[in-house]
């Protein structure tokens, strides 16, 4: 891109190693601490190398159907990303293309509906749920995933739709292509990054959401940060085994992040709108 | 505009989906707000108008929360939109390992929220934690990370920066990505510097998704619960005190329309912040166009 400079790579290194550990060293206490007894979490010095245990994990998997629980987490993420991504693709792309009055306005109260605390919405939430006949099941959070995580993703996804070239989008309507068409064959390969993005954050909302899992969810339905928060009773936290609980629940968002990262590379810039 | 008419189809799903999900939950706490009604009292639930919104306004411990949070979500956002900026700007220039670094450098949004903070709340121990042990060693002192109450406002700041710089990091690098070559390739060659590429291209350009960063972080800041209630739950004394943390007591408590009626100032709180920030940033543009 720029001139290459002899100097770069070891400045990348200074300005990364200070981030890293920064951003490392927690996960990385946290990832020991499941390998470890309680006591030796506060060992002085502390214990950089040790030998490890995995009776914290023993104790997780088999005091909780934490299958159970996964598979529920599982389901629930993906459902709200596939959710929040459809949603949001086709409204982000509406906002970004098709103006009217009020169009503004709109697009801003969007965004409203994501700035309520979360603790004010549970109460009426609830009794919403009630009448559809929804708590304790899946569609039930679904519903309320979707729900916090399409703000983000429309606006996320306007801002990335919005510089896709339109003059090949209108001619590919000219030939005869669908509006439907164009989004899904000009504008999402070019804006795969955004949608990458939107996809984790969705994902993520449904995976660490606390509140209205316990709320919303009784036996069928609970996902992993309830189980999680059970961890922390009324006699302290269990340390082993909630950083165990953790590593568990952390480990398919790294395989997620690993897999869409192939789509976040630099985006088809379609060489035909060149000038 | 390309697909005209037809624009409405896209919108209507979503919009219909979200306005009828969100809408009357929001519409059924505002009514809640306007009532008396306390839990333990279900007898006595009296309709008051705005005088739960009377009360929040001249209570000085809520002013107090509203001063807290606001230099929170403050601090918080400007660290990370700085950090975020620099990371995806590092990011976009190709070098080794890229790939594991890229993971690596988000893992911290892949922790529960609960976990993370209660796994900081060791390293931060005042006589026991890793942090200290160090620093102690390195002649450094102990410094109540937590129980201070200038310290604490800080450490829940860094915290708080520490699981969502990926966040501001991952939105922006995004955005990077999808910024034609072409533009840099041409301004290279008239002989732009790094900094005037940066200055002239990126910003413009990438303007809206870093004020879209900055927006859901400062909403979501201000919004914060999970951290600060296991970090210092408020404390020392009301040094961290932030306005969910008071609604969450109100709830506790059983206050229903207060509570609630913290919950709606909230609302109202935050788009203002919201509508602010976009009109400082979006307007001025506009008008240079």
């Amino acid at each position: 891109m720029r001139r290459p400079s002899r100097l770069r790579a070891p400045l990348t290194a200074v300005a990364m190693l200070p981030v890293l550990a920064w951003t490392l060293f927690p996960i990385y206490w946290i990832t020991t601490a499941s390998f470890k007894t309680e006591l030796s979490l506060y060992a002085r010095p502390p214990q950089w190398f040790f030998t490890p245990i995995i009776d914290n994990y023993a104790r997780v998997l088999t005091n909780i159907p934490f299958a159970q629980y996964l598979k529920n987490s599982l389901v629930v993420a993906i459902g709200t990303t596939l959710g929040s991504l459809v949603l949001g693709m086709l409204a982000g792309y509406g906002f970004a293309r098709y103006r009217f009055r009020f169009s503004e306005a709109v697009r801003f109260l969007v965004l409203v509906m994501r700035m309520a605390p979360r603790a004010v919405l549970v109460v009426p939430y609830y009794l919403l749920m009630q009448r559809m006949g929804l708590l304790d099941t899946y569609t039930g959070l679904l519903i309320a995933y979707v729900s916090f995580a399409l703000p983000f993703s429309i606006w996320l996804l306007i801002g990335f739709f919005v510089d896709a070239p339109v003059d090949v989008e209108e001619a590919a309507l000219i030939d005869g292509c669908s509006p439907l068409g164009v989004l899904l064959r000009i504008v999402i390969p070019i804006a795969a990054p955004g949608l990458v993005v939107a996809a984790i954050f969705s994902f993520l909302v449904a995976w660490n959401e606390f509140l209205f899992a316990l709320i919303l969810s009784g036996v069928e339905a609970k996902t992993l940060p309830v189980v999680i928060a059970g961890l922390n009773t009324d006699a302290g936290p269990l340390y082993g085994e909630m950083s165990a609980a953790a590593v568990m629940v952390m480990l398919p968002n790294v395989v997620m992040t690993v897999v869409l990262q192939r789509y976040l590379v630099k985006g088809l810039t379609l060489g035909a709108v060149k000038g | 505009m390309a697909i005209g008419g037809a624009g409405r189809w896209f919108l209507l799903p979503g919009l219909i989906f979200l306005f009828v999900i969100d809408l009357i939950p929001l519409l059924y706490s505002a009514w809640i707000s306007l009532f008396n009604w306390w839990l333990i009292r279900p007898r006595d639930i009296r309709f008051v108008g705005l005088a739960n919104y009377v009360r929040l306004a001249g209570d000085p411990e809520f002013t107090r929360a509203v001063v807290v949070t606001t230099l929170f979500t403050t601090g918080a956002v400007v660290l990370e939109f700085l950090a975020g900026l620099g990371l995806a700007l590092l990011f976009a220039q190709p070098f080794r390992f890229l790939r594991t670094l890229r993971v690596l450098i988000l893992l911290p949004l892949f922790v529960v929220p609960v976990v993370g903070a209660t796994m900081w709340r060791v390293i931060f121990h005042p006589e026991m934690g890793v942090l200290n042990y160090y620093l102690a060693a390195l002649g450094l002192g102990r410094p109540p990370w937590l129980s201070d109450p200038k310290l604490a406002l800080v450490s829940i700041t860094l915290v708080d920066a520490w699981r969502t710089i990926p966040f501001m990091f991952l939105v922006i690098y995004a955005g990077l990505e999808v910024l034609p070559p072409e533009l840099f390739e041409a301004a290279a060659v008239d002989g732009a510097s790094g900094w005037q590429s940066f200055r002239y291209i990126t910003v413009p350009l990438l303007t809206y998704i870093m004020l879209l960063a900055v927006l859901i972080r400062a909403m979501d800041a201000f919004r914060e619960f999970d951290i600060i209630f296991v970090l210092t739950g408020g404390g020392p004394g009301t040094a961290t005190q932030t306005i969910q943390l008071l609604n969450y007591r109100a709830f506790g408590l059983g206050h229903m329309g207060e509570a609630n009626a913290i919950g709606i100032v909230t609302l109202i709180l935050v788009a203002l912040m919201c509508w602010v920030l976009l009109r400082a940033v979006l307007r001025p543009r506009a008008a240079a166009r």
